[in-house]
């Protein structure tokens, strides 16, 4: 990061401060931004916060999609849809089992966006 | 950032783990109901502000900022580390201050930015927390 000579020898604290940094405690260079960007495009929807917190909070560690319609209030394509890109982004692994498909979060896409807030 | 994801995994699993453990009081398990509607909605606005590169990397130096003696980061500061122009730069900073991650004041020529803890509280708790709808348990 580059840091002008005027500026450094007028605000020496803040730019130290603002030089270093993060949300988390390393700072984030511009390939993770875009990465972690990506990441948080994808949950950036209150449905998707939803499927997330119900599929993360389940016990068993999967929710079968056929358990995930109802308690959203929206259409099963719309479910499917906000799943998909879930799992595109890589926070949710799918698993089909017979007729149903079992969802479950998948720990390094969670852990990744988890670290933000370390 | 470093994103170190390989080798967490154990560490989340043992999270998970201990979070839905049913001897841990933390707060009422609500583990199967959903983020209340309200909630997520005011959590995707504020995800949403941050699901871009550029905020998000204008967030972290805020956020490192407030977290120093000054507690705060000038504009002027904050220019400097991007090859884009100021009106930009307030373009995106205006997103992040109205889903309410970081506040702002003016004193003098300067605009300087803060992070609102509360609000990373709120969507830190989120990240961690099995039924995260619950309310006030961290």
């Amino acid at each position: 990061m580059s840091v002008n000579a005027t500026s450094t020898r007028e605000l020496p604290v803040v730019v130290d401060g603002c030089a270093r940094v993060s949300v988390a405690a390393e700072p984030l260079d511009r390939p993770s931004a875009e990465r972690l960007a990506k990441l948080l495009k994808a949950v950036a929807d209150p449905a998707r916060l939803q499927l997330l917190s119900i599929i993360h909070g389940a016990v068993e560690g999967e929710v079968c999609v056929c358990d995930l319609v109802e308690p959203l209030g929206l259409s099963q394509p719309t479910v499917s849809h906000h799943l998909k890109v879930l799992t595109d982004a890589g926070l949710l692994s799918r698993e089909r089992r017979g007729t149903w498909a079992y969802f479950s979060v998948v720990p390094e896409g969670w852990q990744a966006l988890r670290a933000l807030f370390a | 950032m470093d994103v170190n994801i390989d080798g967490m995994t154990a560490t989340l699993k043992q999270v998970r783990k201990q979070a839905s453990a049913p001897s841990e009081p933390c707060c009422e398990p609500v583990l199967s109901a959903p983020l209340e509607p309200d909630h997520a909605v005011d959590m995707a606005k504020m995800f949403k502000a941050m699901g871009d590169p550029i905020r998000l990397r204008l967030l972290s130096l805020i956020a490192a900022s407030s977290a120093t003696e000054a507690g705060e980061c000038c504009v002027c500061d904050l220019s400097g580390s991007f090859d884009l122009s100021g009106p930009t730069i307030s373009y995106h900073l205006k997103i992040l201050r109205e889903a309410g991650l970081v506040e702002s004041d003016r004193r003098g020529t300067w605009v300087y930015y803060r992070a609102v803890q509360e609000n990373f509280g709120r969507l830190s708790a989120m990240l961690a927390i099995p039924g995260v709808a619950s309310v006030g348990c961290s």
